[in-house]
């Protein structure tokens, strides 16, 4: 038996060598971890749409009714490409945050990105593919009707960023908020309210936000069948300053000088904010207003609580995203009305709220060419149409060419096996450049957007005015775009 | 015989020598340990410090530039989140108030009851095996105005407000959410307490002419008050982090009312990516959790109860 003297450690060593080993296992994490992303398999084909059968992609999205259609869809895609796609749905600030620290990682985990422009585009227009370069590329089948059959400004809004012009996702989805009612209702007491308030009562672009205000009234005041005439998504959420910037833009206020431009192509630095100005305050004295006669518990829902109590009979008429149109037919089956929302003293104005769908820019050559053609598929005439009829969701087309379809202007008149549909005819006004509402697209939104409803919910609970809110909100903006964005 | 005894060659006394300290097999046995601490506490915490002087950019790869102490300068000048700490100081308070008071009252019913003890316990800790969120998620349902039951019982009562709609409303069905869900907890911690209280010194104080307050005060509590330290001190670095049943419900709102620190802290990292200032939001919440355990086991050391 040897003599074996072992050699004590001391404490010093020992904590050493932890902290070496920690930052070796660290290290070698990393390292096996970027070891493992492989491009995807260009197979030798004469078949454009099968060059990547065998890969599989991961597309993140926000939960909302057109991606579980396609979600719900796939198959075709599988068949069409041999490729397979997990679809992973959050909550929209759990899918920012999926997104930006997948963009951090540098290793595209997501290939497939649902690029909010407010949340996505904007802060992380640097992370996303210039789609320009693959819908070129003659190797790929080619976007049928090219770029300009999506609708002009959601284009813009959805895909670009900044001056130059670059494409960063493709049009996916274009919720809007627009005037939902019951037309039942409506019609009912058409003569009555008419009578009462002098003036027509009928929704539509010559109605006003004041009319809309004492039509409102008239009906918690007089309707049995409701217990208020309004109701709003006016929680402490995004939804508040979703529903409040329909008012400001009515009202002629806006964001930040500039407002088109800055709505629908974005900047980095949009300059000082404007909602201290006497249209802003104006806009926010009125919808102070006007929640004070909604139903009360309007400050409570946000847009997932606002249909719900709409197709519960809570209240007459409601600015909703056009896409909730599905849900309240179901509930108020041909009871339903639509029209783009009140004009106030500039103009009416519709809030797009839509998305684009695009690739990270950290993906390889052959999974960004593979992902390519999840863009194409997902956006295409015949996924748009089958989107229409999903009856698990589906929102309205971003092509031109999808509302020119036979079948699709059938289906704007009841009974119709497309129920989204039935806004068309609305939505082609809510989408007029003159009509849409476009809030700032800037890297910093997220935080100003979180300032401007903590301040409005603030002065709906009484502890602000309109004023001092605006001006709070216009304040706090103005530093948070001076401390500008680090991407 | 003659003895001489000759003196011994002076010597200086042989000077201290710095003793390392030798920690052996067992510091061999802690090293996997130590490593792994390491990976998941030591490399994140240093990186937050780090992340608290530092822009980060995440494009690109993570990238840290350099930003002194602009961070710090701002946490202690920003009066939103004083606001913030005040609120979550309240809502600590409350919580973990009622939870203790609540939860020892339940135990000492339970403690008495004969029949029937295992199954109502087991019923009665069922809401702690919910998670938060999914607590969250009940709550906003049962206060739901248009469908929600407590909503509609209030309103038999003459209640027509929407519950997290108002301020105060909203702020006290959040902390009525998380003492629902962790009542149970105390409830089983002092009931563990409870149990071990020798009878011979209740008899004894029964015989010595105690009424039951006089046995609860100056026997029973003094018997249990390490077990209940151990409730308090689990349930308060808890209460301090309170998230997800706030996330679910009112996020925040109204008006700011239920607008906690983690509230703010995850706002701020991970919808503004301003993760500079998070962290350093983060580290100030770091140490308010480790004073209050402090505190706690300070306590729990001068009542000799740690060893």
């Amino acid at each position: 038996m040897g003599n074996s003297v072992s050699q004590p450690l001391d404490r010093r060593a020992v904590l050493r060598g932890a902290l070496a080993g920690g930052a070796a296992l660290a290290l070698g994490g990393a390292a096996g971890g970027c070891a493992t992303h492989q491009d995807a398999k260009r197979i030798a084909t004469d078949n454009r749409w099968r060059q990547f059968a065998g890969t599989t992609l991961n597309f993140v999205s926000e939960s909302t009714a057109p991606t579980a259609a396609i979600a719900d869809n796939l198959d075709p895609f599988v068949e069409l490409t041999g490729i397979r796609v997990n679809i992973v749905t959050l909550e929209l600030s759990a899918m920012t945050q999926k997104v930006a620290l997948d963009l951090a990682g540098g290793q595209s985990q997501y290939q497939l990105i649902y690029a909010d422009p407010y949340n996505v585009l904007a802060p992380y227009s640097k992370g996303l593919v210039d789609l320009r370069e693959l819908a070129e590329d003659p190797s790929l089948p080619s976007m049928e009707g090219g770029f300009d059959d999506f609708i002009d400004t959601q284009f813009d809004a959805a895909g670009k960023f900044g001056d130059g012009d670059e494409v960063f996702a493709i049009p996916y989805d274009c919720p809007t908020i627009i005037w939902q009612y019951r037309a039942d209702l409506f019609e009912k007491y058409h003569d009555r309210m008419a009578a009462d308030l002098g003036f027509d009562p009928t929704p539509g672009l010559e109605r006003t936000w004041e009319q809309y205000f004492k039509i409102a009234n008239w009906f918690t005041r007089n309707a049995d069948e409701v217990p208020y005439g309004t109701g709003h998504q006016a929680k402490q959420h995004g939804s508040l300053m979703c529903d409040f910037s329909n008012v400001l833009w009515a009202f002629g206020g806006d964001y930040f000088a500039d407002g088109e431009r800055v709505g629908r192509f974005g900047v980095r630095d949009p300059g000082p904010c404007q909602l201290a100005s006497d249209e802003a305050i104006a806009a926010a004295e009125f919808y102070h207003r006007l929640l004070s006669i909604a139903d009360p518990s309007s400050i409570s829902w946000d847009w997932n609580g606002l249909s719900p109590a709409f197709r519960a009979g809570r209240f007459a008429m409601c600015p909703d995203w056009h896409e909730n149109a599905a849900g309240n037919e179901e509930a108020f089956p041909g009871k339903m009305g639509y029209a783009p929302l009140p004009k106030g003293p500039a103009r009416s104005a519709n809030h797009y709220g839509g998305t684009g769908i695009s690739i990270s820019a950290n993906t390889l050559p052959n999974e960004r060419k593979a992902a390519w053609l999840f863009v194409v598929w997902s956006t295409s005439v015949r996924t748009q149409l089958d989107g229409l009829k999903s009856e698990v969701g589906g929102g309205t087309p971003t092509r031109e060419s999808v509302y020119g379809l036979p079948e699709v202007k059938a289906a704007e008149r009841r009974p119709s096996k497309m129920p989204n549909i039935l806004t068309a005819p609305t939505m082609r006004q809510a989408w007029a450049p003159e009509n849409i509402g476009l809030r700032p697209k800037i890297p910093m939104w997220n935080e100003c957007e979180t300032t401007i409803y903590t301040q409005l919910s603030r002065m709906l609970a009484g502890e602000l005015s309109p004023a001092d809110a605006m001006r709070e909100a216009a304040t706090r903006i103005d530093r948070i775009t001076e401390r500008g964005w680090v991407s | 015989m003659t003895t001489t005894l000759e003196t011994p060659p002076r010597t200086d006394p042989p000077r201290p020598t710095r003793r390392r300290p030798r920690l052996g097999f067992s510091a061999g046995m802690m090293a996997p340990g130590i490593v792994l601490l390491a990976i998941l506490s030591i490399v994140p915490l240093l990186t937050i410090i780090a992340m608290s002087f530092s822009r980060v950019r995440l494009l690109g790869g993570v990238g840290f530039d350099g930003a002194g102490l602009t961070y710090w300068v701002r946490l202690f000048t920003d009066i939103d989140l004083a606001m913030q700490w005040v609120r979550t100081i309240v809502f600590f308070a409350l919580t973990v108030g009622l939870e203790m008071l609540l939860g020892l009252i339940f135990a000492l019913c339970l403690w008495k009851l004969m029949r029937g003890r295992n199954a109502i316990l087991s019923l009665f800790l069922l809401p702690m095996f919910v998670a938060p969120v999914i607590v969250g998620l009940l709550g906003r349902f049962l206060t739901d105005s248009t469908f929600g039951l407590y909503s509609w019982l209030l309103g038999l009562i003459g209640y027509q407000g929407d519950i997290l709609g108002g301020q105060y409303s909203a702020f006290a069905a959040v902390v009525a959410m998380d003492i629902w869900e962790w009542t149970p907890l105390i409830t089983l911690i002092a009931l563990a307490g409870l149990t071990s209280v020798p009878a011979s010194v209740r008899e004894a104080a029964a015989i010595d002419g105690a009424n039951p307050w006089q046995t609860l005060r100056h026997v029973i509590l003094p018997s249990i008050s390490g077990v209940l330290l151990v409730a308090l001190l689990i349930r308060s670095m808890d209460a301090i982090r309170y998230f997800d049943i706030i996330a679910v419900t009112t996020n925040g709102g109204p008006a700011d009312a239920t607008k906690v620190v983690p509230i703010r802290l995850y706002e701020t990292a991970f919808r503004f990516f301003d993760l500079g200032y998070a962290a350093a939001i983060g580290l100030v919440m770091l140490a308010v959790t480790i004073a209050i355990a402090r505190a706690f086991v300070g306590v729990l050391e001068r009542k000799g109860l740690t060893r």
